[in-house]
C-alpha cells in the first residue's frame, strides 16, 4: 500500500509537523501541548506519532495503524521569541485539521499565513510595556513621580534591548544591557527628584524583563512528568534572573 | 475601611498585564480578557492580603481564579488558556521580595559583619523563599483547573460542569 504518491504525502506530512512542532516550541507552549497538538494532526491523517522534544532539537517518527515505519527526522529550531499568536493559532488549526479533514498543503498555506502576521507595532509595545512597568510601581506601593520615572526607565530600557538584539548580541547580554539601562535611569533619577532612594522605582523598574514564559513552562511541564524540559526551562529562566540582577548590581555600583 | 485604594490597585494589575500582553503578542481579541482577568485575580490577593491572610496562599487564591477564568475565556474568544494566564499573573510577581533578596545576597557575599551578619542572613532566607514559593503559587494555581478536571486539552472541559463535580 506504499504507493509513490502516499509516500510523498507522508514526507510532506512530516516535514510539516516537525515545523509545526519547532514553531509551538519557539512560540512559548509547554512540552506537553506541543505533543498534543502534533498527535492531534497526526491522528487526523491516520498516523501514529512518536516524538523527542527539547528545547533546541525536535524528533519526529510517523507509523501508520499497522506500524509500518513511514517517517523519521529531526529539527533544529529557530531562536526562541515568545509569540502567543501563532501559538493560539496554531491550536485553532489543529482542531480544524481534525474537524474538517485538512489536506497537507491546507496546513501548509494556513502555517504560512501564521507566521507572516504582523506583530504590535514597535512603538505601541514600548508604550505599553512602559505603562506596565508603571503599573508595576503603582501596585508594589510608589508615588506618580516613582510611576513616571519607572515608566521612561522601562521605555528605554526595552528600546536598548530591541536595539542590541538587532544587532546579534548575545541574548542573555541583550537582558543584561536592557537591565542595566532601565535600573541606571530608575536609581539617579529617583535620588535627584524626591531626595531619597526609593527601592520601589528601583525594583520595578527591570520587571518586564522577568522570564515569565519560561518559569511558568517549566513548572508545566515539570508537573506533567517532562522533567528534563522543565529543568532546561527552569535554569533558563534562573540565567535571566541572574542577567537581569547582575544589571542592577552594575548599576549600583556606579 | 478604605476600600478605594485597594480597587484602584485592580486598575494597574490590569494595566500591566496588558503590557505583558503586547510584548508576547498576544491576539488582539484577548487583550480585554487578559486585563479583566489579571485585574480580578490580582484584587482577589490584595484583598485577602487586606485580611491579614499569607502572600503565597493569597497569590495563590488569585492565580487559581486566573486558571479558571483562563478556561473560560479560552472557549469565548478561542485561543488556549496560557495565552490568556501567562500575561494575567505576572503582575503578581513578587518583584520588590527578589530585589531584596538580592540586595541581601549582595551584603552577604561582601564585607561581613559578625553582629549584623545573622539579620541579614535571616531576611534573605526569608525573602528568598517568598520569592519562591510565590512563583510556584502562580505556576500552580494556573495549572489547578486542568488538574483537577483531569482533562488534557480545555477544549474538553465543558463549562457548565466546572465547580459542581456530582458524585
Amino acid at each position: 500500500m506504499a504507493e509513490h504518491h502516499t509516500d510523498k504525502e507522508v514526507k510532506e506530512l512530516g516535514a510539516i509537523l516537525l515545523n509545526v512542532g519547532a514553531l509551538l516550541m519557539v512560540s512559548g507552549a509547554s512540552t506537553a501541548r506541543i505533543r498534543n497538538t502534533i498527535t492531534r494532526i497526526a491522528t487526523s491523517f491516520g498516523y501514529n506519532a512518536d516524538m523527542l522534544i527539547s528545547q533546541r532539537t525536535l524528533m519526529l517518527s510517523l507509523y501508520d495503524e499497522d506500524n509500518n515505519y513511514f517517517f523519521n527526522s529531526l529539527k533544529r529550531t529557530s531562536p526562541h521569541g515568545v509569540n502567543f499568536t501563532v501559538l493560539s493559532g496554531i491550536s485553532k488549526m489543529s482542531w480544524q485539521v481534525l474537524e474538517e479533514k485538512w489536506t497537507v498543503k491546507q496546513i501548509n498555506e494556513e502555517v504560512e499565513r501564521l507566521v507572516a502576521l504582523p506583530h504590535y507595532s514597535r512603538w505601541i509595545v514600548l508604550v505599553l510595556v512602559g505603562l506596565a512597568g508603571a503599573s508595576f510601581c503603582r501596585v508594589a506601593g510608589g508615588t506618580t513621580i516613582d510611576m513616571l520615572v519607572v515608566f521612561i526607565a522601562t521605555f528605554s530600557g526595552l528600546f536598548i534591548r530591541q536595539e542590541t538584539l538587532k544587532k546579534g548580541f548575545n541574548p542573555y547580554m541583550c537582558i543584561y544591557f536592557a537591565s542595566f539601562t532601565a535600573s541606571f535611569i530608575a536609581g539617579p533619577l529617583v535620588r535627584l527628584g524626591t531626595g531619597h532612594m526609593q527601592e520601589h522605582a528601583f525594583a520595578t523598574s527591570v520587571l518586564f524583563l522577568i522570564p515569565g514564559v519560561p518559569l511558568i513552562n517549566s513548572f508545566s511541564d515539570m508537573i506533567e512528568g517532562n522533567s528534563q524540559n522543565g529543568l532546561i526551562r527552569g535554569l533558563n529562566g534562573f540565567i535571566i534572573s541572574f542577567a537581569i540582577a547582575l544589571g542592577m548590581l552594575t548599576s549600583m555600583l556606579l | 475601611m478604605d476600600w478605594l485604594p485597594l480597587l484602584e490597585k485592580g486598575i494597574w494589575f490590569g494595566l500591566a498585564a496588558i503590557g505583558f500582553g503586547v510584548l508576547f503578542n498576544v491576539p488582539k481579541r484577548t487583550l480585554l480578557p487578559i486585563y479583566v482577568m489579571a485585574a480580578i485575580g490580582g484584587l482577589s490577593k490584595v484583598f485577602l492580603m487586606h485580611f491579614e491572610i499569607n502572600v503565597i496562599l493569597a497569590t495563590f487564591v488569585g492565580a487559581t481564579a486566573i486558571g479558571f477564568l483562563s478556561i473560560w475565556f479560552a472557549h469565548v474568544r478561542h485561543a488556549p488558556p496560557p495565552v490568556f494566564a501567562i500575561p494575567a499573573v505576572i503582575p503578581m510577581v513578587p518583584g520588590i521580595f527578589a530585589y531584596r533578596m538580592m540586595l541581601g545576597l549582595m551584603h552577604l557575599s561582601g564585607k561581613i559583619d559578625p553582629t549584623t551578619f545573622d539579620h541579614i542572613l535571616s531576611e534573605t532566607v526569608n525573602n528568598g523563599l517568598k520569592v519562591m514559593f510565590i512563583l510556584m503559587a502562580l505556576a500552580g494555581g494556573v495549572g489547578v483547573p486542568l488538574l483537577i478536571t483531569r482533562k488534557e486539552s480545555a477544549k474538553d472541559i465543558k463549562i457548565k460542569r466546572i465547580g459542581f463535580p456530582r458524585g
